[in-house]
């Protein structure tokens, strides 16, 4: 048993339906892709142990439906976000287009401490797509938006053949990790009681 | 003006924008705020009543009083009138006033009593939408609306991110409304939009939305009294100042700490306490009278033993449940394994052809059509019969067309279908180049459909041509109801009637029909969501108390964890690496006919929702699940449904809270089953299930 409490990590996938978010997901914690992931209603999340410098954390990363319809129910998913990653499709210039309204409407309703300094990750998914010829999105222009909101990391991706997939979402953990700096609790061995909440948000992995 | 009747809001994009940017955002806060309150306040709400009522005997006192503390209306407009379902006849009509009191600007809004046209709801379903003077300091937005055809509306939307229904003004008067507006309160527009008046809007919104969360901790605990309860269902004049007074006194009582959402969780308790009260008290009530007309002595005594030997199965039922080192549960109120063998009929094999032939006269009417239902809801049908029952389910046939008469439909719907098809068919390329709502719409049906029960054999492969069906049917659909267009999950719900049906124009009306039960849960604004998991938290309150409790405690009281299920009626959304068994897809049918039979109540998928819960109240409760370990949990248990007992617990749960429970659903909620063929009598044979 560890004798420090481990911490959760919560991460919220936006993007625009079928730009891969299900697929990243599933990617960087299962080490797996299909072709054949339903459209994701409501949400959903899976969790990941990961560790830095010795310390173990519990990534829990949530998915959620990418139609715009379904935006406002971001309200119940997106509260205590550490981190939010904006994927957009290189071969979709609308997906793109849209990260700016994903980026505003999870500020406005995750409603962070300080929305001018929560971490965005943005991932420019799909990059192995017809070996790269039907790309609308260049890195180029990916990277002057990101550099416009305040130096957001960019990379690009590929869920399907496991692409910087988890460089990405090491930096992630990262950025998350850099938003609360002050839930570093040591606690001994006999208390463990809140502990015990966490790990069991961890222990349903499947 | 028959437009209006289908004019929905959920295509209005000024909505839309209001709705999402402010309403929800401010929707979970306001669930913190009533918990907060509540906790406040014990578990009873009627110290927040005690209050109430003592401002009560203060207004009677006063209402003598020609001129209660300078009450000045500074408006008032007749005929304002809401419509709280699409149905011309459930319209209510009523009077808005505008009133100045100290600094203070209130609106009410008051339903016209025993008005005709109001003959459809009842005096309490009216009083449901009273507006019992909200004070400005309360409201956050007033989005104008001036359709093209139809009246012009407001939706007044308060700072707990709730709108209040819209309200039309059908002898004009919305710009002297606003004006009106304007003059006693700060107002500005919405640089978005101009049609959005914002009010109070000093701060940036996300300022506001973190110090509204920071909540003063005062609060009066009056003697407890229901009084108050009693007159607000009055819904007269004299409510209105009662309430006027109410909310100045707590103004009054608040005045160094301002605290703008209070008042609303104080209204809100107000009903939820109503609908509590009421239900502990007839569902105990109701408990008895049915034993005692339904059942005989002798019934009685078969029931005991019956439960006694079910004891053992039930208890292997729950066998999931028995986890070690759990946390004590407070008990199911209603000792819900009894209740379930009192009115939990046994299930019954499906029906089959020889006996659905004995339900249909000579040439091919359904002679009682509620005998039909009944019997499908008790059993289901069998698969082959699918195709040929499923149609008078969903309201596509009329119970009493003969063969001839539905041949005949047939084939004329057949034409209907292809000449809407055709509509997008004929689309060109460089049509297509300028029509971007159109390219949206084909891209995103176009993912979805690939991405649907494909592990099925019948939609397997690549280039399936039934895959391909699929997007052609939605697509369709999407015109023939362009308001409402395409939404992810309606995939989902077509994917089985294509498969019973094996027929495209088929496939599609019954879609057609199946979205006029289910299409409020796409709407743009997700209002019919929203509702549906309102009313589910309403139920709960009511038939569990003690789990009802836990999930406001544990901030789970929207019960989004229950939006997949309700979204695609319990169907499982699986990931790819577990194959999609023909077995688990029956299933999901079976649930679905017996759905919607609407027998015993159109709601019925809440009750199996509040079933499946208390299946599992032990485990969620004893393992202190939060919401994210009970979203996990509960998206991981559909698709896994204990069919028959579940049904029959639903059954149970229905029957147990009778009319209650069917007064905690929003008016809005009720459904029709529509016939798309010929009239049909089918609203009222459902209406007649609904006992």
């Amino acid at each position: 048993m560890a004798s420090r409490r481990r911490m959760l990590l919560k991460v919220i996938i936006l993007g625009d339906s079928g730009v891969g978010k299900t697929s990243l997901m599933n990617q960087y914690v299962n080490r797996k892709f299909s072709n054949q992931y339903k459209a994701t209603i409501g949400a959903d999340f899976l969790t990941k142990e990961v560790q830095f410098e010795d310390r173990l954390f519990t990534l829990q990363i949530w998915d959620t439906a990418g139609q715009e319809r379904f935006q406002s129910l971001g309200v119940a998913f997106y509260r205590g976000a550490d981190c939010c990653v904006l994927v957009h499709d290189v071969n979709v210039m609308k997906s793109f287009d849209s990260l700016n309204n994903w980026r505003e409407e999870f500020l406005i309703q995750a409603s962070p401490a300080d929305p001018e300094n929560f971490p965005f990750v943005v991932l420019g998914n799909k990059v192995d797509v017809d070996g790269g010829n039907s790309r609308v999105v260049s890195e180029k222009k990916a990277k002057a938006w990101c550099a416009s909101k305040g130096n957001i990391p960019y990379f690009e991706t590929s869920a399907k053949e496991g692409l910087n997939v988890e460089a990405a979402f090491e930096c992630i953990a990262r950025n998350a990790l850099k938003n609360e700096p002050e839930e570093e609790i040591y606690l001994p061995d006999t208390i463990d009681v809140a502990n015990a909440r966490q790990q069991k948000s961890s222990g349903c992995e499947c | 003006m028959h437009e209006t009747d289908i004019h929905d809001l959920s295509d209005d994009a000024d909505y839309a924008a209001a709705s999402s940017k402010y309403c929800w955002t401010m929707w979970s806060l306001f669930v913190k705020l009533l918990r907060l309150d509540v906790l406040r306040l014990g578990p009873n709400p009627a110290g927040l009543l005690g209050s109430s009522s003592m401002t009560r005997n203060d207004s009677s006192k006063r209402s003598s009083s020609s001129d209660p503390e300078d009450a000045e209306v500074v408006y008032l407009k007749d005929n304002v009138t809401i419509h709280p379902t699409q149905y011309a006849s459930e319209r209510v009509s009523g009077r808005l006033r505008l009133i100045k009191q100290g600094s203070s600007l209130f609106m009410t809004w008051i339903p016209y009593k025993g008005q005709g046209s109001n003959a459809r709801l009842s005096e309490r379903d009216k009083n449901l939408y009273t507006i019992k003077a909200v004070p400005f300091s309360e409201i956050q937005s007033i989005c104008r609306h001036s359709p093209t055809i139809g009246w012009q509306y407001v939706i007044v939307v308060l700072s707990s991110g709730l709108a209040f229904p819209s309200l039309y003004f059908y002898s004009g008067g919305v710009r002297e409304f606003l004006a009106t507006v304007k003059q006693h309160v700060h107002i500005v527009r919405s640089s978005e939009n101009a049609n959005v008046f914002l009010v109070n809007n000093f701060e940036d919104p996300l300022q506001r939305t973190l110090s509204s969360l920071e909540l003063p901790r005062s609060l009066a605990n009056g003697t407890p009294s229901s009084s108050f309860r009693g007159s607000s269902s009055d819904g007269n004049q004299e409510t209105q100042e009662d309430s006027v007074s109410s909310v100045q006194r707590n103004n009054r009582q608040r005045q160094k700490s301002h605290d703008p959402a209070r008042d609303l969780s104080i209204q809100v308790l107000e009903k939820f306490s109503l609908v509590t009260r009421f239900a502990r008290e007839t569902t105990s009530q109701l408990f008895r009278e049915s034993l005692v007309d339904g059942h005989g002595p002798t019934e009685k005594r078969k029931n005991n033993w019956a439960s006694k030997e079910n004891q053992h199965q039930e208890a292997a039922l729950n066998d999931v449940e028995t986890v070690p080192d759990l946390v004590p549960v407070a008990p199911d109120p209603l000792e819900f394994d009894k209740l379930t063998l009192v009115w939990g009929q046994p299930r019954q094999h499906p029906l089959g052809p020889e006996e659905w032939s004995t339900f249909l006269d000579s040439e091919g009417r359904v002679v009682d059509p509620n005998a039909l239902k009944k019997r499908i809801f008790y059993g289901g049908v069998e698969h082959n019969l699918r195709k040929e029952v499923w149609p008078f389910l969903l309201g596509y046939y009329a119970y009493e067309s003969t063969y001839a008469e539905r041949q005949y439909a047939v084939s004329v719907k057949k034409l209907e279908y292809k000449t809407i098809k055709n509509q997008w068919q004929s689309i060109s390329p460089e049509q297509g180049k300028r029509f971007t709502k159109f390219r949206e719409r084909k891209g995103l049906i176009e993912k979805d459909v690939v991405r649907t029960d494909r592990s099925l054999s019948f939609y397997e492969g690549d280039d399936n041509p039934n895959v391909r069906l699929m997007h052609d049917i939605l697509l369709t659909y999407s015109f023939y109801n362009f308001d409402l267009g395409y939404c992810q999950g309606m995939s989902d719900l077509l994917s089985p009637l294509l498969f019973i049906l094996r027929d495209e124009s088929e496939a599609f009306w019954c879609f057609v029909s199946l979205m006029e039960r289910l299409g409020p849960n796409f709407n743009r604004d997700q209002n019919g969501m929203h509702a549906q998991l309102f009313a589910l938290s309403k139920l709960v309150e009511l038939l569990d108390s003690p789990l009802h409790n836990y999930f406001k405690q544990n901030d789970c009281l929207n019960y989004f964890f229950c939006f997949r299920w309700i979204l695609i009626q319990f169907k499982r959304q699986k990931r790819s690496e577990n194959l999609l068994r023909e077995f688990e897809y029956d299933k999901t049918l079976r649930l679905w006919e017996v759905l919607w039979t609407h027998y015993p109540s159109e709601h019925l998928h809440l009750y199996v929702c509040i079933a499946i819960l208390k299946r599992h109240r032990v485990k969620i409760m004893g393992e202190q699940m939060d919401f994210d370990t009970l979203l996990k949990f509960i998206n991981e248990l559909s698709g896994q449904i204990d069919l028959d007992p579940v049904l029959r617990d639903a059954e149970a749960l229905c029957v147990c809270a009778g009319e209650n429970g069917a007064a905690s659903i929003p008016r809005g909620l009720h459904l029709r089953c529509p016939s798309r063929m010929a009239p049909c009598t089918n609203s009222k044979t459902t209406r007649c299930c609904e006992k």
